[in-house]
């Protein structure tokens, strides 16, 4: 067994789970499977593990909501280390959004607890026969009745099952959205997210209100004074002006960024400026109301900025700003900042609430949905609508399922303006603006996704036109998906990405001291060419057609409003997936 | 040109937009750092700091220091990780 690692995984079936009882705890069927080294090294941890995992259930044609589809908590080597940014976990399942490969990452104490129960990632299968709390005590499993939680918030129950179980667990919960069968629930853990696609309702599906961990087994570090030494210089360098961003504004700076570029997206995407994005930007933000900062476990950047309201300090990133706020045509701060406070209480991605609201608004405005209240620009409409997505009640039953199939349901080919891909909501970049962007977001595996490719960067440089990608784009949203999948396994924080000077030799480096590998950097190279390839393999078996790399329809031969330059044709697309399926080997 | 500072560049000139005199990118960033010492550990000489980027007019990226400048151009300068 490498360093680095415990050389298995815990696999749970909860459908062998004889008693759920409040006081006792029944017990499920466990079993520890071991992990071959090869299988670590091809595929290091987190999103890399959790896929391969996946793939060796067999269980691509199942519906993401079937009990024997799995949901994989998967750690990496890194966990545990002093290296900034390493305690972080990815959540791997199939989609229920959108049928496809889905691995959505959280940060913080679950991962350090979660590997500390002796193993390198937890696969659940089954489903529990009553709401329960899994308990993984240092690697003994139960399940406990969690009656006394049910339809609590994510907070309330963390604070509920931290009295029940004492504070040294680290739990992971769902919120009421999860319980509901929301589409687009996440899985909460000390106010983050595991965000998007929807394994917060797949955890549901399984009866599991909340998943309690604690562990007392460490792993050994192949070199630990070299491990000290880097994470003593990662550290240092991450005080300095490569993160200056994100310890300094957050990203919700890139309100204003994004504003000026006309590459915000406004009302549904159909405009990429908006009148009111000063309100919302984090200089605005925090001239107008305290503000204070939060770190991860082990992190040294602190990217959390909270900012004070009336219903307490709210967390918020770029991403909940633009999808609650200028998507939705809503400027006022007080009503996105709560409206994204809502959706963290209910367990709800910002980005596909957003993204639904903001389609089904443009089809009332269409007059294709009979639902009058629901208007841009009306925070009352945008915080009704979200509650009644999380508790599925009145329009909630139509848009829980997502833009995509709230289209199929409302029809008028309304398909066209629905923003997602593969059924995921798209995130906060105007594609007509950002052309590499455009086809990072058509090709990802989990559908429309800013965290799985990097190309707006490639956009925000002089290595191409943002308005006018041609195939020298592809090489560039290759590696920037290639990148994102290397940091998504080993698991080091994307908002480090700037402070280094030569990516893959630090990765490997980093890799090595812990595990001891003699890992190159072309090795790693390859290896997060195979985790990208893994996601489509899996994607294959699932039913994925070419046809689905693509954009939704508005989005071609139709340039922005507010920037005439910024058009995209269907045939420049086109031949940009192709050039990425042909570069792939695919 | 006139001179719009976005995000941590925004932060650290403590203003959000100015007028300067300078024919090209280098003598432009070696103008901002000499006048605005927030922003002078983001200018080496007269490039940025690779976590910052300048833009022409909002079209084009531009890095090389001898890129020249108009007096009608708009120079935005930006955080080079511009996304979340």
């Amino acid at each position: 067994m490498p360093f680095g690692y415990h050389g298995c995984y815990l696999r749970i079936d909860l459908s062998h789970n004889n008693v759920a009882s409040r006081t006792g705890g029944g017990r499920v069927k466990q079993e520890l499977v071991p992990l071959a080294d090869t299988v670590l090294r091809q595929f290091i941890g987190g999103s890399g593990l959790g896929v391969r995992l996946l793939l060796d259930e067999g269980c691509a044609h199942l519906d993401a909501l079937d009990p024997r589809a799995p949901l994989i908590f998967a750690f990496s080597p890194l966990v545990g280390s002093s290296l900034t940014t390493s305690a972080k976990f990815a959540v791997v399942s199939k989609s229920p959004l959108t049928d496809r490969i889905n691995d959505s990452l959280a940060s913080s104490g679950f991962a350090v607890a979660g590997k500390s129960c002796g193993c390198d990632a937890i696969v659940i299968l089954g489903r529990a026969p009553e709401p329960s709390v899994l308990i993984i005590d240092d690697g003994q499993v139960r399940v406990e009745s969690a009656a006394d939680c049910a339809g609590m918030t994510c907070q309330a129950t963390d604070t509920q099952l931290r009295s029940r179980l004492g504070n040294n667990f680290r739990i992971a919960t769902i919120g009421p959205a999860g319980e509901n069968g929301v589409r687009y629930a996440t899985i909460s853990h000390d106010g983050r997210h595991a965000g998007r696609g929807g394994s917060g309702a797949v955890m549901g599906a399984k009866n599991i209100k909340a998943i309690a961990v604690r562990g007392t087994q460490r792993t050994e570090w192949a070199h630990p004074r070299e491990m000290v030494a880097i994470s003593r210089d990662l550290s240092q360098r991450s005080f300095g002006p490569a993160t200056a961003k994100y310890r300094e504004l957050g990203t919700a700076t890139n309100m204003l960024t994004f504003n000026r570029f006309g590459a915000l997206p406004t009302r549904n995407f159909q405009s990429g400026a908006f009148d009111e994005a000063e309100n919302l930007s984090a200089e605005q933000l925090g001239a107008t109301r305290a503000k204070t900062r939060e770190s991860c476990v082990t992190c040294t950047i602190g990217c959390e900025h909270l900012y004070a309201t009336d219903n307490g300090a709210v967390r918020v990133e770029y991403e909940s700003l633009f999808a609650l706020g200028s998507l939705c045509g809503v400027g006022d701060a007080d009503v996105v900042l709560r409206a994204s406070q809502r959706c963290d209480e209910l367990g709800l991605d910002t980005i596909s609430t957003g993204g639904t609201v903001a389609f089904a608004m443009e089809c009332v405005e269409r007059g294709w949905l009979d639902a009058p209240w629901l208007m841009f620009g009306s925070g009352e409409a945008l915080l009704r609508a979200i509650d009644e997505i999380g508790s599925r009640e009145g329009l909630g039953r139509l848009l829980a399922d997502g833009s995509r199939a709230a289209a199929h349901a409302i029809g008028h080919d309304s398909i066209a303006i629905a923003p997602q891909v593969k059924g995921l909501e798209m995130p906060g970049y105007e594609p007509r603006a950002l052309q590499t962007m455009a086809l990072g977001l058509a090709v990802g595996a989990r559908g429309a996704d800013h965290n799985r490719s990097g190309a707006y960067e490639v956009d925000f440089s002089d290595k191409v036109d943002r308005r006018h990608a041609t195939l020298d784009s592809v090489r560039h949203a290759i590696d920037t998906e290639d990148r994102a999948a290397l940091m998504d396994s080993l698991i080091i924080c994307k908002f480090l990405r700037g402070v280094f000077d030569d990516f893959h030799g630090e990765m490997a480096a980093m890799l090595r001291s812990v595990t001891g590998w003699d890992v190159t950097p072309d090795e790693l190279r390859d290896t997060a060419a195979r985790i990208v390839a893994a996601k489509r393999e899996f994607n294959l078996r699932a039913g994925w057609t070419p046809d689905e790399d693509t954009l939704p329809e508005r989005f071609f031969d139709s340039p922005l409003p507010n920037d005439a330059l910024a058009h995209l044709s269907r045939e420049r697309l086109d031949a940009l997936v192709a050039e990425y399926h042909r570069q792939r080997g695919w | 040109m006139h001179v719009e500072f976005l995000g941590v560049s925004r932060d650290r000139a403590g203003i959000a937009e100015i007028d300067v005199e300078a024919d090209t990118l280098g003598r432009l960033l070696g103008t901002l750092a000499a006048r605005m010492p927030g922003l002078a550990e983001l200018i080496v000489v007269d490039r940025l700091h690779p976590s910052l980027a300048a833009n022409l007019n909002g079209d084009r990226f531009i890095s090389d220091p001898e890129t020249p400048i108009g007096d009608d151009d708009r120079v935005l300068i930006l955080s080079a990780d511009a996304g979340g």
